[in-house]
């Protein structure tokens, strides 16, 4: 979480501290698992220190949108230190190690330390951009489009964390949870992948997803990673 | 004062949802601030663009889209009075996105620096700015389950309740009734749908004795029935706070 924080703002050694000296429980999580339901009122805030999980709704109909993917070092739902009630499931989808905050000392800290709660806010409005270009994927890209692009932030992400190479990634998702996460089928998403696959556009070792032709992916995937608002790209980071 | 003050209403707002003392209020009032008319379709910032200042809606209707580079348009979320438009950009520095004005509106242009000024010194100010940005994280999750999940009648309805409720909640509708800004096409590009569709689906909606749409207001007639063709539960947009 600290590191992520620090891609993006400054924080001197003693903010960095007091983030290292918040009191935190470790616990593995299954697949599958949850770690809230929708309408449920949470305890915790928690980030995530290990694995992935994605944040979920059900629709009436009994349909599932997945609305975002977390990445280890995400703060997982500190929303819910003002938000009173869950809006959304979040499940996780590896083997995961989180680590459970108590919204007290973590209130406080955001309260007492300036720059440290700019930092949090701003990987807050990093996910909201993030969750706007999903809404334009799911919206007005076709399926192609919509897969590579899904492809192209999740490699984009993880690099930066340095959770993968600029080569490929393992892809923690089935294609049904890919289905879900961009609005189609998941027999429509196998065709997809295997089209930019047959193009020469990625290989596929099972789960691994390799890069053959990034370029190409990424304007099938219509994708530019100005959203993400990283620190290379953007200078004004440091105001606070 | 506060009462007259173009900065009033967000005095108001913020006081709904974060505990603000006296001083907290007067820094907010204290803001530097131009006031700035756009016409119709205006542009407010532009994607791409470097903005030093942040705008805070006071009259009238905008909007937030994404340029596709196949030329189709996204529009990502709708803005009403009383709502920074662009927060995001006075912090990320660089804009993701374009907003536009839906009507003739007015906003307040604040300084980016004395926003976050107040900011950096004020936590309950901090913590008011962080809650609407959670809470428009949690529009937009749900706005991506719109277009992703639900069918075309859903959609457009689950929109419709949306700006409905909000713009109750800052007092800007009675009894269902609300200004309505929105174009069929606009509509449709909220909605991921061709504006032919979307025409279609508010051409049932009113046969359906459900709404009542004219040029300028929109009245939601069955209130309980609509709630259900839409699918809405407006637990996202975290009334209770």
């Amino acid at each position: 979480m600290l590191r992520d924080l620090l891609s993006h703002s400054a924080l001197s050694e003693d903010d960095r501290q007091a983030v290292r000296d918040l009191p935190t429980r470790l616990r593995k999580l299954d697949p599958g698992s949850y770690l809230i339901r929708e309408g449920d009122v949470p305890t915790h805030c928690s980030v995530l220190v290990s694995g992935f999980a994605i944040r979920l709704k059900v629709t009436g109909e009994g349909s599932r949108q997945i609305m975002a993917v977390c990445i280890p070092g995400d703060a997982i739902d500190f929303q819910n230190l003002f938000l009173g009630i869950s809006d959304h499931a979040i499940q996780i989808l590896t083997r995961s190690v989180i680590a459970d905050i108590p919204r007290e000392p973590l209130q406080e800290l955001l309260f007492k330390r300036p720059a440290i709660s700019a930092a949090v806010i701003h990987s807050t409005l990093i996910e909201a951009s993030i969750l706007r270009e999903w809404v334009v994927n799911v919206g007005r890209r076709d399926a192609r489009a919509r897969v590579a692009h899904i492809l192209c932030e999740f490699a984009v992400r993880l690099e930066a964390r340095e959770l993968a190479t600029g080569e490929g990634f393992e892809l923690p998702m089935t294609q049904e949870q890919l289905a879900d996460a961009t609005g189609l089928t998941s027999v429509h998403v196998n065709r997809v992948l295997k089209s930019l696959e047959t193009e020469g556009l990625i290989s596929r070792r099972r789960r691994y997803i390799q890069f053959t032709d990034w370029r190409a992916l990424q304007n099938i995937g219509d994708f530019s990673r100005r959203y993400l608002h990283m620190a290379d790209h953007d200078v004004i980071t440091q105001t606070y | 004062m506060n009462e007259q003050h173009p900065l009033g209403p967000l005095v108001r707002r913020w006081s709904r949802h974060s505990s603000l003392t006296p001083s907290d209020r007067d820094a907010i009032i204290a803001l530097p601030y131009v006031r700035k008319t756009f016409a119709k379709d205006a542009y407010m910032v532009r994607e791409g663009q470097r903005t030093h200042e942040c705008s805070l809606l006071l009259r009238g209707f905008a909007y937030r889209q994404k340029l596709l580079s196949n030329g189709s348009r996204q529009i990502i979320s709708i803005h009403i009075p009383t709502e920074f438009v662009d927060l995001q950009n006075g912090i990320l520095g660089v804009a993701d996105h374009s907003v536009q004005s839906l009507d003739r509106c007015e906003a307040a242009i604040i300084p980016r620096d004395a926003l976050l000024e107040i900011a950096a010194r004020r936590p309950a100010l901090r913590m008011a700015m962080w809650i609407d940005t959670l809470i428009h994280a949690s529009i937009f999750r749900e706005w991506v389950v719109n277009v992703g999940r639900r069918d075309a009648r859903t959609r457009v309805a689950h929109l419709l309740c949306e700006l409905v409720v909000r713009l109750e909640r800052i007092g800007m509708g009675r009894d269902g009734m609300v200004d309505f800004p929105l174009t069929q096409e606009q509509l449709a590009d909220c909605t991921g749908l061709t504006a032919v569709h979307t025409n279609r689906t508010l051409q049932s909606l009113r046969k359906d004795g459900l709404i009542q749409l004219n040029a300028r207001s929109l009245t939601v007639l069955d209130w309980e029935r609509m709630r259900e063709v839409a699918d809405f539960d407006e637990l996202y947009l975290h009334q209770e706070i």
